[in-house]
């Protein structure tokens, strides 16, 4: 009896532990800095993690599929350059539908190989992480990409304008998020991503197009990383060609924070923006505090390896491992 | 013979072919383009090559081992970042500068400890805990980073001892310092995974986990073990290399884990564990390396180098697959 | 063997002086991180188009892609092809020194190129060139402390400075300079504090993100380059901060527009396409036995949005 109890408080630890986590934290941090919880505060450190957080959208679906994606930064570099060297030669509408289409395009061919071809995704996306780097470097000739007439483009409204008081960037990344939860969570395509990344084996014996729901899979995080492009380029409006360096793995805790599972099979949208959430907070927390950037590495380090323990501690239920 | 050893061989075979290809193309390309006189199939050239494969290569030993377990160790850049600075600030603390020269092996003592005890948090971490090791060195890769900079804040860790530089600078039969330790390195762990019962357990768990445990193969010891030792392998890496470079700075090492996995695929490993080997890892550091000189010496610029070391690691997995029909196993973590 | 080696080279030097002009030389250049920003990418076509102009000179040029283990095996395989001299854009001035050393011991002469090594180092090279860092350091200072004397804040004011990666001799040199002067020339001018941006614009933009969470009074931003002083910029646009005088170094062209918009106060005019040929020219000057100052400057004035009409938009 003692045993199922156990279980019973284990599984809601692992349902909603994130999420009272997440509440501890705010209220921690709200009684040490009463500016924390200023609206004006809080929509900052949400507009500043929306780029990381699209982009933490679509590698919650590739994960759930049972795969990584680090090549989400390098290719958001790629974006970010094509977009703003491209809004000055087609204008910007024209500008925005090319650069969809190439990441796509990109997002695509990893598909295709970690989909169709069984290839294991992990080597695949650190293959493209550099072979992106090197397209990107060709694309722009090594130079920054600046749009040259910064006024007289509509451009900057996906980056730096605001609808109701609220930051654009903020409200893509809510929209997105919503369509992409709707997605994951009611449409028979969504089911199927958790049932190819549950077991991969079974879902082809009962008849699940594997190949094309990884194949997917990879679409939409191109598509993620597309947005999260344009964000940033509309952002700064001109950019290096490392802008999205490192990213990938930033988007990778977050997504793990929030509770996806590497086996795959398991995780939400929602959760996912948890985790964004609490590591954009974290940061921000830590800096009203006055403590130094490095001591968020440190914190991050202890909440995610706490977070993940609690989550398959509840779901053997019991606290240590078994391995002998 | 069998068709199953066959085909073993060859792919054991496959990166060594793989580094003549390498070499014969870029003597060939090499002498219609370079402007070097000299050849690039040349003696001095490919010890250089050796040496300028250790820091990588040290740290990919180590990851063949952790890999064949069936886990990965992404902190390795992190823990050879902060195994340097201790190299490189223990020598200036007041009581060692009083030892003389003898600071220098004593400090060395400090950055390997530094790396066997990062090690050591991980493999406990991954033992106690039951998260899989991809998540619990993720974070741990940002916690030692972030060690790394509280050690001394964005500012490089220096110091340049002569008598040091000129150890790792010296040659001895014709090979560097460096090359010494990564065929050390290669040889005891080909010793180890070869002809010891720990190696025979690696592959045994890396196979099949349950039949492991059945068969009384205490696991979570041996994974301690394996932490310990990839986190020594940075540290000595770090030491190995900083010895003869005097400065560290705190972003140094990034993206190594990286490298350092590349290498151990392109080796023929499985991420999946169970199978792999410490020679063919060697080759696969080596290819690198090579690809790397190779293109600086034909004179390629950086995006075709990104775009041609990127390519080539999906076309060896393409390669692979091929020669492996079986399909691959998914990377399950 | 090898005295009799240095002996015969320094014979050859001394003898035939101009005469080895004639033939023709291989100069092998290690660069910082090419592709990593537009100064880099500007600095690599130049040199190579001066070396292509000049029909006795052969280059290998080599990437370091910001990894000194990577810069370092390139200066080892510099010297085991047995180049004539070498140029290096170090990625660290104190981690490159031993390598410096070997290629001494070779006999190659080493030209440090934009960023200087640190001094230890100063025995093992023929000549640094590039920018006077300190220099463009107190000059920032001045450009600042003369705008808030204009608008009379100079008793009061309070600055922040964004300053280059940690470690990188130009960094240090720049923070050093404007360190220096500015209490000089300001003396009631408060700096408040320091974080690196690493020559990244983005780093820079959430650099300047924290400092305006933490600080409701910044008069003015210092940054280490233009490219970073253009991410404080749109930082404390996005914020809706005005008013504030960003002083930069190393004139980037978006600084330049930045500048034209009223945006921007001033910055440092630095050319790459300068840059790299001096370079190039003082390696071969020093192969052709000629004179060159140990510290080989070339110009970098002063442009403000004041005197910007003299200065032709910068490339890059």
């Amino acid at each position: 009896m003692a045993e199922l109890k156990k279980t019973e408080i284990g599984t809601f630890l692992a349902k909603q532990g994130i999420l009272i986590a997440f509440a501890a934290f705010m209220i921690g941090f709200a009684l040490a800095n009463q500016r924390f919880i200023e609206l004006d505060n809080v929509f900052g450190v949400i507009r500043s993690s929306a780029i990381l957080g699209v982009m933490a959208l679509g590698v919650t679906f590739v994960v759930i599929g049972g795969n990584l994606d680090l090549s989400v930064g390098s290719m958001m570099s790629f974006s970010t350059i094509v977009v703003l060297d491209l809004h000055d030669k087609l204008g910007p509408g024209l500008a925005i539908l090319a650069m969809f289409g190439l990441t796509l395009a990109l997002g695509a061919f990893i598909g295709f190989l970690v989909g169709y071809l069984k290839l294991n995704s992990l080597i695949v996306t650190l293959g493209m992480l550099s072979a992106i780097h090197g397209l990107t470097l060709t694309w722009s000739g090594g130079k920054n990409m600046d749009i040259a007439n910064k006024s007289g483009t509509w451009f900057a409204v996906f980056g730096q304008e605001r609808i109701m008081g609220i930051p654009v960037p903020i409200l893509i990344f809510a929209l997105l998020a919503v369509v992409l939860s709707l997605l994951l969570s009611k449409t028979p395509f969504g089911r199927k991503v958790y049932a190819v990344g549950g077991n991969g084996q079974a879902a082809t014996f009962s008849g699940i197009p594997r190949a094309r729901v990884v194949f997917m899979t990879y679409l939409v995080s191109a598509f993620c990383v597309a947005t999260a492009g344009l964000l940033q380029a509309s952002r700064s409006m001109g950019s290096q060609n490392t802008v999205g360096q490192g990213m990938e793995l930033e988007v990778l805790a977050a997504v793990i924070l929030g509770g996806a599972s590497l086996m795959g099979g398991a995780g939400t949208v929602f959760k996912t923006v948890i985790g964004v959430l609490i590591l954009g907070f974290i940061q921000n927390g830590l800096l009203l505090v006055g403590l130094d950037f490095y001591v968020q590495y440190i914190v991050t380090w202890i909440i995610i390896i706490l977070a993940v323990w609690l989550d398959v501690a509840a779901k053997r239920g019991r606290l240590w491992s078994p391995i002998a | 013979m069998t068709p199953q050893d066959r085909k073993d061989l060859f792919k054991r075979g496959a990166i060594w072919a793989f580094i003549l290809v390498e070499l014969a193309f870029f003597s060939i390309v090499g002498d219609a383009i370079s402007v070097s006189d000299k050849a690039f199939m040349n003696v001095d050239n490919m010890l250089l090559l050796l040496k300028q494969s250790a820091p990588i290569g040290i740290i990919a030993l180590g990851m063949t081992i952790i890999m064949i377990n069936g886990n990965i160790d992404l902190s390795v850049g992190a823990t050879f970042a902060l195994a340097a600075i201790v190299l490189l600030d223990s020598m200036t603390w007041p009581f060692m500068q009083s030892l003389g020269n003898w600071a220098i092996p004593l400090a060395w003592v400090f950055a390997l400890l530094t790396g066997v005890a990062l090690g050591a948090i991980n493999g406990l971490i991954v033992w106690k805990t039951g998260v899989d090791a991809f998540i619990v060195t993720l974070a741990s890769m940002l916690g030692f980073r972030g060690l790394v900079f509280m050690y001394n804040g964005e500012q490089p860790t220096s110091h340049l001892n002569w008598t040091l530089v000129d150890f790792a600078e010296a040659q001895f039969l014709g090979l560097h310092t460096a090359t010494w330790f990564l065929l050390g390195t290669v040889l005891i762990l080909w010793l180890v995974m070869t002809k010891t019962v720990h190696g025979r357990n690696a592959y045994a768990i890396g196979n099949n986990r349950e039949a492991a445990v059945n068969a009384g193969i205490r696991v979570g010891p041996h994974f301690l073990l394996n932490f310990m030792l990839i986190g020594f392998l940075a540290a000595l890496s770090a030491v190995v290399f900083y010895s003869e470079s005097g400065s560290v700075n705190p972003n140094d090492g990034m993206l190594y884990e990286l490298w350092a996995i590349t290498a151990v695929v392109l080796g023929g490993t499985k991420l999946a564990g169970g199978y792999g080997s410490i020679i063919s890892t060697l080759g696969g550091v080596i290819a690198i390396q090579l690809l790397r000189k190779g293109l600086g010496h034909i004179g390629a610029d950086t995006q075709t180098v990104n775009l041609v070391i990127g390519l080539i690691l999906i076309a060896v997995l393409i390669l692979d697959r091929q020669l492996n029909r079986k399909g691959q196993e998914e990377l399950k973590i | 063997m090898k005295m009799t080696r240095k002996l015969a080279l320094a014979c050859t030097t001394a003898v035939l002086g101009s005469a080895a002009a004639a033939e023709t030389m291989t100069i092998g250049i290690t660069q910082n991180n090419v592709g990593v920003d537009s100064y880099q990418t500007t600095y690599e076509k130049a040199f190579i188009a001066a070396a292509e102009a000049d029909p006795n000179v052969e280059v290998v040029v080599l990437d370091a892609g910001g990894d000194v283990a990577r810069q370092i095996a390139q200066m080892e395989d510099l010297i085991q092809q047995a180049v004539d001299a070498i140029i290096i854009w170090p990625t660290n001035g104190e981690a490159v020194i031993p390598a410096v050393r070997k290629a001494h011991q070779a006999d190659i002469p080493v030209v440090v190129t934009n960023s200087n090594i640190a001094e230890q180092g100063f025995d093992f090279i023929a000549s640094f060139s590039g920018p006077d860092n300190i220099t463009q350091g107190s000059r920032s200072a001045e450009i600042m402390c003369d705008k808030f004397k204009d608008m009379g804040i100079a008793d009061e004011a309070r600055v922040v400075q964004i300053s280059g990666q940690p470690g990188y001799t130009t960094a240090i040199e720049r923070a050093k300079g404007f360190e220096d002067r500015l209490p000089e020339v300001c003396p009631n001018v408060t700096l408040v504090e320091t974080q690196p941006g690493d020559w990244n614009r983005e780093k820079s933009q959430q650099v300047m993100e924290a400092f305006l969470v933490k600080y409701d009074d910044i008069d003015g931003v210092y940054a280490g380059d233009d490219n970073m002083g253009v991410g404080a910029l749109n930082a404390a646009k996005a914020a809706g901060r005005e008013g504030i005088i960003f002083v930069g170094a190393t004139n980037f062209s978006v600084g330049y527009e930045a500048m034209a918009e009223g945006d921007y106060w001033g910055s440092i005019y630095q050319s790459p396409v300068d840059d790299a040929e001096a370079a190039l020219q003082t390696a071969i000057d020093v192969l052709n036995g000629e004179d060159v100052p140990f510290l080989n400057y070339f110009d970098t004035p002063k442009i403000t949005q004041d005197n910007m009409d003299q200065f032709s938009k910068p490339v890059f």
